[in-house]
């Protein structure tokens, strides 16, 4: 161990040396820096900066147009869907069953009392068909209202009595006259005009009458 | 030293700006724009018939008002304008314009939307100044009179009657609101809003069908004027659901225009008042009878000519000696004692438990508002007397439509279905779930009952047997029968010489699909239920099966012995 320490010793300053040699510092040689042109930069930054201002004015503005066009447009919308819905609110009233019926009977239809049902399967007639006539008129309208007694005096009625000689149709007459003044006696309460239509439902009721007394 | 100053000139224009001029820019923001609530009303349901053709309706209306401090210096030129273009009376429109002391007046109420705008910007255009509109929206009523005692009608602020009135929760919706900003009458975008959304009104569907409802009416007030009765009203039930096609009262009146008439005729009478159902109920006692096993329509009865009830004494309305009529017999003359003296048959308490199954004494409850329960003596009242002339239709009380629900659980082969009048369900003011969904249906009598109580009643309009031959329908086999009840009246509560008469019956007898009843009450002519209510149910029933495409099914009325 002894005899190889001084060996060492003398080797560690040779390659101190050469570590020394390589080791030595230089300054780096100062690269030449290029200046260049702040003016792309900010024209980028500015250019940025003024399209984001324009945009944002443009796309405002648009929005301010959009709702003023909102406002116009909203307004229209009201007006047509008020408008519909009255154009509806006519409609319903032309189609109510009374405005279709009132036409239907001026022009001289009536409802059938007694039609005819076709069997397509066996081409047949069923139920006992019969042609509707006026009979079958409804009464459509409602009284007028009863006026005040001023303004419907009650009418004059002036029995005329037939010659003597007549005898036979004398009587009949006089039948007559008597059976329509206790008509207009029990009209009389009733409004005005109800003679005309009532007429037959009158004498029905009073045929059945002579025939079934009142079912108490 | 530089920047305090500069801070003294912000500080001074700061307190100019708040301070001084304060009221000045604000009045000036207001001017331009500023803070808005709108209110976003909520539509009206609408009432439809069974095929939703609407019997009431809205319509987006406006009010027109008026600041008469501006409208009074042209009055006169104005009130001229608005009599001509919204159709409103000259001097009620002069003396809104001219009120004194004012600043606000109406000029026209519930007016269509466009009418209203475009009058009130023509009046702007042409110079007049102080007319503004507001939201007021319209209730129409397109078919006036129809189904009106059902439908009742709207006031200035809400609903006055009818179905308006019993479902105007559902009805009404809940009104929403919005606040937004706005600039120079523009809604600034992006500003600040807040919405409440409105809630809609829900639709009530009745069962009603307009067509054979409107019919059923005209027929109703051409045969109570044509007897000179007071009132009266009809039904129509679709037999298999109970549902109510039609239900008529007279006297009526337009739901466009109910001002017009008096109050009384503005409620439904067939459902509010009550009434003694006289000989059609005895359709319910002789068909409980049978189902209790004590008589068939065969069973032969000795009718005497008066019957002792009580410290009472039974008549019919013909006068007769002692005659042999078979059960058929007793319902086709409609005879008062054969019932009385059959239904002594009945043990103690049944009668009265068959009515109350038939539905008598309860409420239908099918959704009109006042409905009477009727009057079904108790159990503690009850008698033999008592039951003699229940029997018959005296003494109990009911509603048009629990008397046509009855006779319809014939019809229905002796299931009685609960009639209703809203298609699905609805729910009332008062929390009550009614309609379709919510009907309900029970055996009453027996399907052999039923079936005899359909024959015997075929022989009620046969023209040699039976006291209503005006009541057929050509071509189809009808079973029905007549009423002709005292009635009670309003002061003395005693039978007072007047009567109600009516008929109740159902087509095709063999396979009934309606039941039509209908009452008129206080007829002056003379008539009875066959001669008067007869032909009226023969019109409705010919009408409402030709309506629904129902053909005759060919059977012939029954034959069964009257008499023995």
């Amino acid at each position: 161990m002894s005899s190889t320490a001084p060996a060492i010793r003398v080797r560690v300053p040779r390659l101190a040396g050469a570590a020394l040699e390589r080791a030595r510092l230089t300054v780096v040689p100062k690269r030449r820096r290029r200046r260049t042109s702040p003016v792309p930069f900010l024209l980028v930054v500015s250019m940025l900066t003024v399209g984001g201002i324009v945009g944002l004015l443009l796309f405002n503005t648009s929005m301010q147009q959009a709702s003023f066009a909102a406002t116009g447009l909203q307004r229209q919308a009201d007006a047509l869907q008020a408008r519909q819905q009255t154009l509806q609110m006519e409609l319903d009233q032309l189609r109510d069953p009374q405005t279709i019926a009132l036409k239907a009977q001026r022009m001289g239809m009536v409802l059938p009392s007694s039609p005819a049902v076709l069997d397509l399967k066996t081409g047949k007639v069923l139920g006992d068909p019969a042609p509707a006539t006026g009979l079958d008129r409804l009464r459509l309208l409602a009284p007028p209202p009863r006026k005040p007694a001023v303004l419907d005096p009650p009418a004059q009625v002036t029995v005329v009595h037939p010659p003597a000689t007549a005898t036979h149709a004398g009587v009949d007459s006089s039948h007559n006259t008597a059976h329509d003044g206790g008509r207009g006696s029990h009209d009389n309460g009733g409004p005005a005009g109800r003679n005309d239509h009532t007429g037959n439902t009158d004498h029905k009721s009073h045929t059945n009458n002579t025939s079934h007394g009142t079912n108490h | 030293m530089f920047i305090a100053v500069v801070l003294s000139f912000f500080g001074a224009r700061l307190v100019q700006l708040q301070g001084v001029e304060q009221a000045k820019y604000a009045t000036l923001a207001a001017s331009t724009g500023g803070t808005v609530t709108v209110e976003l009303p909520a539509e009206r349901g609408e009432i439809l018939d069974r095929n939703g053709r609407p019997l009431a309706d809205s319509v987006s209306g406006r009010m027109v008002v008026a600041d008469p401090v501006q409208t009074s210096k042209r009055a006169p030129d104005l009130a001229r304008f608005l009599a001509k273009h919204l159709h409103v009376d000259y001097f009620s429109t002069l003396r809104a314009l001219t009120r004194k002391n004012s600043r606000f007046a109406y000029v026209a109420r519930r007016v269509p939307a466009d009418l209203a705008v475009r009058v009130v910007n023509e009046a702007t255009d042409a110079g007049y100044k102080g007319l503004a509109t507001r939201n007021d929206p319209v209730r129409s009523y397109p078919d006036r009179d129809v189904a009106a005692n059902l439908v009742g009608f709207m006031g200035t602020d809400g609903p006055l009657a009818g179905l308006e009135l019993t479902f105007n929760k559902a009805l009404a919706g809940r009104d929403g609101s919005e606040t937004y900003e706005v600039g120079a009458g523009n809604r600034i975008p992006l500003g600040h809003s807040t919405v409440t959304p409105a809630h809609n009104g829900i639709d009530l569907h009745t069962t009603i069908d307009e067509d054979l409802q409107w019919y059923t009416q005209r027929v109703l007030r051409q045969t109570v004027l044509g007897s000179g009765g007071e009132s009266g009203f009809a039904v129509v039930l679709d037999r298999r659901t109970g549902e109510t096609l039609a239900l008529a009262d007279y006297p009526t009146y337009d739901a466009s225009n109910p001002q017009a008439s008096p109050a009384k005729d503005r409620n439904s009478l067939a459902m509010t008042s009550p009434y003694e159902p006289g000989s059609v109920e005895k359709v319910l006692t002789l068909s409980s009878l049978i189902d209790a096993g004590k008589v068939t329509d065969r069973t032969r009865l000795l009718v005497p000519g008066q019957l002792q009830s009580g410290d009472r004494v039974i008549h019919d309305w013909f006068p007769h000696g002692p005659i042999k009529l078979t059960l058929a017999g007793v319902i086709a003359q409609s005879s008062n004692i054969g019932t009385a003296k059959a239904s002594r048959l009945f043990k103690q308490g049944q009668l009265r438990k068959y009515l109350t199954a038939f539905g008598l004494g309860q409420r239908t409850d099918i959704g009109v508002n006042g409905e009477t329960s009727g009057l079904l003596p108790s159990n503690a009242e009850w008698n033999g007397m008592l039951q003699d002339r229940i029997a018959f239709g005296q003494s109990v009380s009911v509603n048009g439509m629990q008397m046509a629900a009855a006779i319809n659980t014939i019809a229905n082969g002796g299931v009685r279905v609960d009639p209703s009048l809203i298609q699905g369900r609805a729910t009332t003011n008062t929390g009550d779930v009614v309609g379709t969904d919510e009907a309900t249906s029970h055996r009453v009598v027996s399907k052999n009952a039923a079936h005899q109580m359909t024959q015997m009643m075929e022989r009620v309009v046969d023209p040699d047997v039976g006291v209503a031959p005006a009541a057929q329908v050509p071509g189809y086999v009808v079973a029905g029968k007549t009423g002709t009840a005292q009635r009670v009246g309003d002061r003395c509560g005693c039978y007072n010489g007047q009567f109600t008469v009516s008929f109740a019956g159902f087509a095709p007898a063999d396979n009934p699909r309606f039941t039509v009843y209908v009452v008129v009450q206080r007829p002056t002519n003379g008539g009875g239920g066959g001669s008067i209510a007869g032909p009226a149910f023969s019109k409705i029933m010919s009408f409402a099966l030709r309506r629904y495409g129902v053909p005759p099914t060919g059977a012939q009325p029954s034959h069964i012995p009257t008499t023995w």
